[in-house]
């Protein structure tokens, strides 16, 4: 049995589709990614397997129970992290622990999450003075809190600065250790291609792609390559793209980004090395789960991220 | 596979562990502890009143166009009444509409707490900061102030006990549904006021119109000023308060909104 399973979910709000066909299924034990651009459905998607929303049509199953039925057997074995969620300002770290482990019949032990989650010197802090990498901690030990076999975390790492955010990726390992299935919605490649075992991307409310991180780089990699660098004398754009394995150049300030087929770094390097010109600072784009993610949604950048060459910064540029 | 809908129950669902309800009781009084506004008002209101009753001579005398009884006596009831009605219209809409707001009850949503236990728990805190201002206004007034109790203790029981449940079940209607502070606001009021009305506070109901003073024995208030005043049948008037507790708290529960 799937530890997740969705199948042809519909959802629409008035004249919006926020979700027209979705179907995906997650194994016990896996990371399971929801990859996709802002708007594409994944908060929808995820409301609708916590049990927040009821699907206009399809189905949804966690560990074969439907959480719009079996309300109270879902929320017991499922933990769930949401966007925009909150707790009462004026609540202490502990007491939000004890409150929400009273609610499950087999609770894990507060002062371990307090000591797990890297809490315990807070536990009589108030909610509202905490820090935003304090408060996803707590959010995450409040979706471990009942002891789930599957838990949802809706964008963990939104809003968190670099740091905290790797933190976060190793909360998540540890979750995956204690063995529990992690269904993990992002719009951060990186953090896909670090802690998923498969990634569904979705686009306007429809699956384009699952796959393992690698098989959807390779996807990205066939599509092109692109490189960056900083040229030691001028090159005209029309030489370059004269080159067959070019297909694009874009000048930002002093550097050049070329992009092209998967033999396009060659193309360019030897181009450059018959004019001795030297490609200062030349970077390779390597993070091409990037390339698939646009490849196959055709959007123009998926996400803010820390990624080296963010695409939504050279859209900036332009 | 087919679709699932939103929810098949006619009733809402009352599971919940008896550990969760203690837990969830002792927070929410904790927290209204630390935010003691949102009760202030149907605290320190009806106390404040049977005060300054109290100390007016004139209202300790007995009247005979009371029967006998003396203002205080009289008011001694309603102002016990008083803060049920303020927290029901006011504290608990307002501290609903503001945990929704917040992104709190939609947390709440995907733990396993019913929201009949959520607004049980909420209920039970403020019933009893209500019942607790109710004993300090009569225990001020017959204790400080010599006000003598009602002849028939067990109705004024019954009926504040009833009149209680069902001002706060119209009051956990609204909570349920309010998106924000100030719809609860902007609900509880008039409906506070309302009432305050068809109880007579503004207008006595003597002086009503008699189609008015039919509709004031199925408004909450109207019902339990009527038990009191013994005015139509006190089965009649108990009956509509219970009406109203079991419709209200149902339907609160059933039509609760997390979001």
């Amino acid at each position: 049995m799937p530890a997740i399973e969705v199948r042809n979910l519909k959802k629409t709000y008035g004249d919006t589709t926020a979700v027209a066909d979705i179907s995906f299924e997650v194994g016990e034990g896996e990371i399971f990614g929801i990859l996709g651009p802002n708007g594409a459905g994944k908060t929808t998607t995820v409301e609708c397997i916590s049990g927040l929303r009821s699907p206009d049509a399809g189905a949804v199953r966690v560990l074969g129970l439907d959480p719009g039925l079996d309300r109270e057997d879902v929320r017991q074995v499922l933990g769930v992290q949401l966007q925009e969620s909150q707790l009462p300002a004026k609540i202490q770290v502990r007491e939000a622990l004890e409150l929400y482990a009273s609610f499950y019949r087999e609770p894990a032990d507060v002062g371990r999450l307090l000591a797990q989650w890297e809490l315990t010197d807070k536990a009589t802090a108030r909610f509202g003075k905490l820090s935003g990498g304090q408060k996803q901690r707590l959010a995450v030990a409040l979706a471990m809190v009942g002891n789930p076999r599957v838990v949802v975390l809706d964008e963990l790492t939104t809003g968190l600065d670099p740091h905290a955010r790797r933190t976060a990726w190793e909360m998540v390992e540890q979750v995956r250790a204690a063995g529990v299935t992690v269904l993990l919605v992002t719009h951060f490649m990186e953090e896909a291609e670090r802690l998923c075992d498969r990634v569904a991307i979705i686009d306007a409310g429809r699956v384009v792609a699952v796959d393992t991180p690698a098989g959807l780089a390779a996807y990205g990699a066939a599509a092109g390559q692109r490189m960056r660098f900083r040229p030691s004398a001028p090159v005209q754009d029309a030489l370059l793209l004269a080159l067959p394995e070019v297909s694009s150049v874009e000048r930002h300030g002093a550097y050049l980004e070329v992009a092209g087929n998967s033999e396009v770094i060659g193309a360019v390097t030897a181009f450059l090395a018959r004019r001795q010109i030297i490609a200062a600072e030349l970077r390779v784009e390597q993070n091409s789960l990037d390339d698939a993610f646009i490849a196959l949604t055709s959007h123009p950048g998926p996400s803010d991220g820390p990624h080296p060459t963010s695409r939504t910064a050279s859209e900036e540029t332009r | 596979m087919s679709a699932s809908t939103a929810s098949p129950r006619l009733l809402p669902e009352f599971r919940m562990t008896g550990n969760g309800f203690r837990t969830l009781v002792r927070t929410q009084a904790r927290l209204l502890r630390r935010e003691p506004a949102i009760v202030l008002s149907g605290i320190a209101l009806p106390v404040a009143l049977i005060i300054v009753f109290g100390v007016i001579p004139a209202f300790g005398k007995p009247s005979a166009s009371l029967g006998g009884r003396t203002t205080l006596d009289v008011y001694v009831p309603t102002f016990a009444m008083l803060s049920s009605v303020l927290t029901a219209f006011t504290a608990l809409p307002v501290s609903f509409a503001d945990l929704r707001e917040r992104g709190v009850l939609r947390r709440l949503a995907v733990s396993p707490v019913p929201a009949a236990g959520l607004l049980a728990a909420q209920v039970t805190v403020i019933a009893a900061t209500a019942a607790a201002t109710a004993a300090a206004v009569v225990l001020i007034g017959v204790v400080g102030f010599g006000a003598t109790l009602p002849a028939n203790p067990a109705l004024m029981l019954v009926s504040y006990v009833l009149g209680t449940t069902a001002l706060l079940a119209l009051g956990l209607l609204i909570s349920a549904l309010a998106p924000s502070a100030g719809v609860a606001t902007a609900f509880g009021v008039p409906t506070m006021i309302l009432n305050f009305f068809f109880a007579g506070v503004y207008v006595p109901l003597q002086s009503m119109p008699h189609v008015l003073r039919d509709i004031s024995g199925f408004v909450p208030y109207g019902a339990i000023v009527d038990t009191w005043s013994g005015s139509g049948a006190a089965w009649q008037h108990l009956a509509v308060l219970a009406a109203y507790t079991a419709v209200g708290a149902l339907a609160a529960a059933r039509v609760f909104k997390w979001e």
